[in-house]
Order: structure tokens, then C-alpha cells, then sequence
């Protein structure tokens, strides 16, 4: 993935999307860095797209000409991967499996645009070309760029190299992560970062590895000696609130205990679930895993916020 | 060839989701095979049992032949399930503890070599062909059973399992019609069939239902209201809508996302919008749409239902037994006649075998001028057409 050279504005990564003029990530107006590769398997994750390291055609069929065009049911396209029914329906239909084998260039065939490839590899100049075309917002706003994903700590060189860069050209950082990497790969991002917006998905790790695919251990670990050994970074926890997996107050409660010692740890924010992804696992062909879980109630997330507020010593109105 | 006694030896697996009768395969593949001489052995959870040997104490992979005597059709899979069965895939927690997908089929074949398995029979649903298509390609001896709740694998007139469904679900509607009646409002049930109208037209044909919304036909929910209006202006009081989980619904627009600082945490694409056409794909969505919309409509109350994975348990229908010992037979026949790569198909009255690579790639709809439509009319039962 990452090409052996000197000049850091050559090092490459894959990236998902460049999103501009983004406000809850992190202070200001900012610029998220979407990076592809995840190493968890959330089964709520909103962002399916973003969930493998390597490149994935996704399909639109509004987008889609149908039988007027075709093109995708002929070489180069892989064989059997796109394909009709009988019937009224004039959309081309995908066979995800057959389909795996569609490039970056293939995907360019498509008049329509109904065929995308999702994950790019870009140099970190490439990504600093886009980053810097709002500086000036981010002065005036103190915002900045943010990496988010997929997990940043999958792509550490990529990611640290972006971040320094970042830094040389005065332009603040953050990175959104689960921390679900070895230490190592934290030691590379960490010194480059300002912000670190942290998900403490669930605090128990039976739990953790049922809704995730992984125990949270080293998360948990990894969190206490982010905190310890960069005192100067802000931290900030996050809880993707969902019922039933997650909202109760022993999460809650557990995740105060957990990050009130340090003080560098400034906040802690819920994100209140929603099925915002759910077309986009369509687009895909993956199953999504969450298929009956609701959005939190008002009354559930006005509740946890105010034990949160208690807790970080905030009292009225927000 | 068997270890030890140099016959063949075939393995027999299921795929992803449950579906009645898949003993009844199992038998009829074990017996087929004994009569032959032939080793039948069964692989536990869809590949699991090749590729995660570890995670069994007596072994992955278990006889089949000498248990057959004791194999009851009408109990859940002897061969276990898993909930997913694509070796080209496998979700796996790597050296580094991160969750990743690798693709083991050249260790699933490596694997199936070395147990000595001249050739897989495969109980499989749409996706699934595609994957033991795929693995045929890479040398694997495989012959596939269809099974399917909804019936849309093409190329077979009727899967296994899908029987069953249509004589759980019509007794479901059954009940559900009761119930509409004694509380005058109109029961709103959804009931399996994402690509494929089949069990709601069907079904709803059976208990005569006042409306059936499928996969095949875009409705809109102004005329599916004003056919029951219709229905209901005189003295009956009560209506029953079946509605089929992919039905798909026009002129009707989602209800709008509010805005949620989660969605700042998501990619660009995660924007939801809307559009004149849209598929309901989660349980209980579809039922909810539609009663919400008609009651919006017209002055009668609706309450929805779900039957939903409901039909994936029990005992299979006389008719699925059966048709699942005649594939299994079928099956052992295939690999009999030196088929390889072929889907057993029923082909009334015959039982046939079709390439893969015909069989994948198509669904197997309701066509839109077939007899079901015009019965279905001639009932009084609004469709969308």
C-alpha cells in the first residue's frame, strides 16, 4: 500500500472521498479525509463503503440506462458479474460475487455513472491539493482537516505522513478512530494529531466482540496510553447510541469511569444511531446486519447527555 | 475416494439460512448413495467444518450413511448452518487482532482434497449457486439443490422449501382475516418475497384477499386505498392487504431523515434522498408503508403483521418432504451420470439437470400476462395491473 520514498508528498493511501466544508468532526469548518479500511465489523456502520481496504464497485440502478446501454454485460466487464431478468424491470442487476473482479477502469465505461468504484489510491500531495483549498476557512473558523474512515490507524504511514503535512502547511488536525490497531501504529499518528475524536463503541468486551467482531482489550488500552503518553492532544469519546446494544447506563456510566481521570479526555459526545447508511448497503450488495434496531428517543439521549454534562461539571442549557 | 475402502466418497452441505425439509435432502442423497455403495458424509455449517475443523470435538465433517436410518425429515438440518457460507470471503481476525475478509477457497479445496472428497452436493439458495459456481470453476466436483423460501431461482419450476412457506403463510392470512373481521379493521401482513412475488400472489389468492402489492408490480397506495374503499362501502368491514417484503411502492415519498450528528461522522454518501420509487427491504417495513398509507387515505383503521421468519421453522409440507428426497436422489443421480457443475431441477414430470452458468443470473419472477394475474383479477383482487 505504501510506497517506499523520500518525499512525503509521494507517500500513497487509499482513500474513500474528500468531503469539504464538514462542522461536527472537530472544531471549525474542516475537511474530512474519508480513508478506506476498516478493522472492526460494526453491524450498525453507516459507512459500508469504507469497510474494506481494497477498492469496491458499488452500483446505482438510478442511474442506470438499462437495456439501452449494456455496456456492463460485455467484455471487459467480468463475465456473469451484471446481467437482466425477464420482465418489466429494464435495470441491470448485479451479481455481487461475479462482479468482485470490476476495476477502476471498467467502472470509467459507465455512461451513466450508475457504476462507481469506491477507494482511490491517492498521494498525500494529492490529498493536500484538495485539504488546502480552504485554509483560509479554517482560519477564520478554526477548523482544519480530519481523518476519518474506515480506520485511520490501518493506513499509519499514509495517515502520519498526511497529518505532518498537514501540520507543516499550519492546518489543524483530527482523526476520528476506534483504535483497533497494534501500539505501533498509534506511536506513527499520534505526534501529528490535535484531535482525537475516539469511539468507546461498548465498554464490555464480551458485548464489544458480539456487536463489533473483536474484544475491546487493546482498545481500552490503547486509550489509556494515548491519554498518558500525549497529554497534549485533545481527546474526545463518542458512543454511536443504540438501543438495545448499547444505551444503558452501564455503558454510559462505564465509559465516565473510564476516561474521567484524564483530563486531556475534554469531552465525551453521543451520536445517536441512525440508518443513514442503509441505501448504501443496497449499492453494494452487503447484507446489513442491523436490520430492526431504532433510533434512540429523545427522551433516552436527553438523558444520558444530562448524566454526561453532570459528569464534565456543565450545567443548563447547553 | 474414501480412505479406506476406495469408493466414492461425496459430501453433502447446506447454505445460509434455514429453510424445512433439509433433512428430507439428506436422506434422499444418503440413500441414493448407499445404494450405490457410495460414501455420503456431511459437512457441518455450510464450510465451517472443512475450513474451522478446530471448533468441532468429534471432526467437521460426520457421517451421513449409517445415521440415515435415524434421520427424521421432519426435524432442523442434521448438517447444522452458518450464517454465511462464502469461502471467497471469510470473515476472519487476523495476527494483528483486526477483523478482515480473505478469500479461502484454494484452502477449501486443498482441504476438501485432502479428506478425500471426490465431489460436494450443495443445498443452496441464489447466492450460493453463484459461489459453488464459482468454486466449480476452480476444479470442484459440485452439484446443487435448489432451495429457496421465495421461489425465484429460475430454471426449477419449484424449490424446496418454498411450499412449506406458501401453506404456513396462507394459514397465517387465514388468521389474520379472522382477526380483521372481528376488529373491522383491515390487516396488513407481510409475508417473504424480496425479488419474487410468488408465496403473496399465490396466498393471497388462496384466502381471496381484497389486495396483494409484489416485487413485480409498482403500486401506488392511492389505488390499493381506493380498490378497498370500494370494497368496504357496503357491508363489509374488515379488508386483508398482502403485501410482499420487496413490494415496491410509487408516488410516495420517504419520510424525510432528520438531521442527526451522526451524519457528520459518515461518508458524503450517506445523504439519504428520494425518489418516486422505492424498495422496502428490512422486516415489517413493507407492512408498516402500507398500512400507514392506506389508513392515511381512506377512512378505515389498518393494523400490520409480519410473518417474516416465522416460515422458516417447522416441519417441511408433504410436498417439500418429498420434493427434498427426490433432489437429494437426484443429486447422487448427477453425480452418477458424470454431471458436474449442474443444479438438480424439477421439470415436471421430469427431474433435470441445468449447467450452473445457466442457472445463476436469473430470478424467477411472477410473469406480468401469466394465469396468476388473471385468476387473481377475476377474484376481485387488486394487484397493481
Amino acid at each position: 500500500m505504501i510506497n517506499q520514498t523520500n518525499n512525503i508528498l509521494d507517500i500513497t493511501g487509499r482513500v474513500l472521498n474528500i468531503q469539504r466544508y464538514c462542522s461536527h468532526d472537530g472544531p471549525g469548518i474542516r475537511t474530512n479525509v474519508f480513508i478506506k479500511g476498516c478493522s472492526l465489523r460494526c453491524k450498525w456502520c453507516g459507512n459500508p463503503e469504507s469497510i474494506r481496504l481494497k477498492p469496491e464497485v458499488s452500483y446505482d440502478p438510478k442511474k442506470c440506462d438499462g437495456k439501452k446501454c449494456s455496456i456492463c454485460l460485455k467484455a471487459p466487464f467480468p463475465e456473469g458479474g451484471f446481467y437482466f431478468v425477464d420482465g418489466d424491470d429494464t435495470k441491470v442487476k448485479v451479481n455481487w460475487q461475479l462482479a468482485a473482479g470490476t476495476t477502476e477502469e471498467m467502472v470509467a465505461l459507465c455512461p451513466t455513472g450508475a457504476l462507481e468504484m469506491f477507494g482511490k489510491t491517492m498521494t498525500v500531495g494529492e490529498v493536500m491539493e484538495q485539504v488546502e483549498k480552504d485554509s483560509s476557512i479554517y482560519r477564520s473558523s478554526g477548523g482544519g482537516m480530519t481523518i476519518s474512515g474506515g480506520e485511520v490507524m490501518l493506513q499509519p504511514d499514509f495517515a502520519a505522513a498526511l497529518l505532518q503535512e498537514a501540520h507543516n502547511r499550519g492546518i489543524n488536525t483530527a482523526i476520528e478512530t476506534a483504535c483497533n490497531a497494534p501500539w505501533a501504529n498509534l506511536e506513527k499518528v499520534l505526534p501529528h494529531v490535535d484531535i482525537v475524536l475516539h469511539d468507546l463503541k461498548l465498554m464490555n468486551s464480551e458485548r464489544h466482540k458480539k456487536w463489533t467482531g473483536v474484544g475491546n482489550e487493546r482498545i481500552l488500552a490503547n486509550f489509556k496510553k494515548a491519554y498518558e503518553t500525549f497529554p497534549k492532544i485533545d481527546f474526545i469519546a463518542r458512543t454511536p447510541l443504540i438501543p438495545g446494544v448499547n444505551a444503558d447506563d452501564e455503558h454510559i456510566l462505564g465509559v465516565l469511569e473510564f476516561i474521567k481521570p484524564h483530563k486531556n479526555v475534554i469531552d465525551y459526545e453521543l451520536l445517536p444511531y441512525h440508518r443513514f447508511g442503509l441505501g448504501k448497503y443496497e449499492s453494494l450488495g452487503v447484507v446489513y446486519e442491523l436490520d430492526d434496531y431504532k433510533t434512540p428517543s429523545e427522551e433516552v439521549v436527553q438523558r444520558y447527555q444530562a448524566m454526561i454534562d453532570k459528569a464534565f461539571g456543565r450545567t443548563g442549557e447547553k | 475416494m474414501s480412505k479406506d475402502t476406495g469408493r466414492k466418497r461425496i459430501a453433502i452441505m447446506v447454505g445460509a439460512g434455514y429453510i424445512p425439509g433439509i433433512n428430507a435432502v439428506v436422506a434422499g442423497a444418503s440413500l441414493a448413495a448407499g445404494k450405490l455403495g457410495w460414501e455420503l458424509v456431511g459437512i457441518l455449517d455450510g464450510f465451517e467444518g472443512i475450513l474451522h475443523p478446530e471448533k468441532y470435538p468429534d471432526g467437521g465433517v460426520i457421517e451421513i450413511n449409517p445415521r440415515v436410518l435415524n434421520l427424521d425429515p421432519n426435524t432442523g438440518s442434521v448438517l447444522g448452518q452458518s450464517a454465511r457460507i462464502d469461502p471467497f470471503n471469510v470473515r476472519t481476525i487476523n495476527k494483528d487482532e483486526m477483523v478482515e475478509e480473505v478469500d479461502m477457497s484454494d484452502e477449501l479445496l486443498k482441504k476438501l482434497k485432502a479428506e478425500k472428497i471426490d465431489a460436494v452436493i450443495s443445498i443452496v439458495g441464489g447466492k450460493g449457486l453463484t459461489i459453488l459456481y464459482q468454486l466449480q470453476r476452480k476444479g470442484l466436483n459440485a452439484v446443487c439443490v435448489p432451495r429457496s423460501i421465495e421461489n425465484e431461482i429460475a430454471s426449477t419450476s419449484v424449490s424446496f422449501g418454498f411450499n412449506t412457506a406458501l401453506t404456513f403463510t396462507i394459514d397465517m392470512l387465514d388468521r389474520a382475516r379472522l382477526a380483521a373481521k372481528a376488529a373491522h379493521k383491515i390487516a396488513v401482513v407481510e409475508v417473504q418475497g424480496e425479488e419474487a412475488g410468488w408465496i403473496a400472489l399465490q396466498a393471497g389468492i388462496a384466502v381471496a384477499a381484497d389486495a396483494v402489492l409484489i416485487p413485480e408490480i409498482p403500486v401506488d397506495l392511492k389505488n390499493v386505498a381506493a380498490h378497498l374503499k370500494d370494497k368496504m362501502s357496503g357491508k363489509k368491514s374488515w379488508g386483508l392487504v398482502v403485501v410482499a417484503q420487496g413490494a415496491k411502492i410509487i408516488n410516495q415519498h420517504k419520510n424525510e431523515e432528520p438531521v442527526s450528528t451522526l451524519k457528520a461522522s459518515l461518508s458524503p454518501l450517506a445523504t439519504s434522498d428520494s425518489n418516486s420509487e422505492f424498495v422496502i427491504h428490512s422486516s415489517g417495513q413493507a407492512a408498516q408503508a402500507v398500512a400507514t398509507g392506506i389508513q392515511l387515505r381512506i377512512a378505515e383503521e389498518t393494523f400490520p403483521m409480519v410473518i417474516g421468519p416465522w416460515v422458516r421453522g417447522g416441519a417441511p409440507s408433504a410436498v417439500d418432504r418429498q420434493l427434498g428426497v427426490a433432489y437429494g436422489a437426484g443429486a447422487i443421480q448427477a453425480l452418477e451420470a458424470g454431471k458436474n457443475g449442474v443444479m438438480v431441477s424439477f421439470v415436471p414430470p421430469d427431474i433435470k439437470f441445468v449447467p450452473l452458468a445457466e442457472a445463476i443470473n436469473k430470478v424467477r419472477t411472477v410473469p406480468a400476462e401469466g394465469m396468476f394475474f388473471q385468476i387473481a383479477d377475476s377474484l376481485g383482487i387488486y394487484v397493481g395491473k
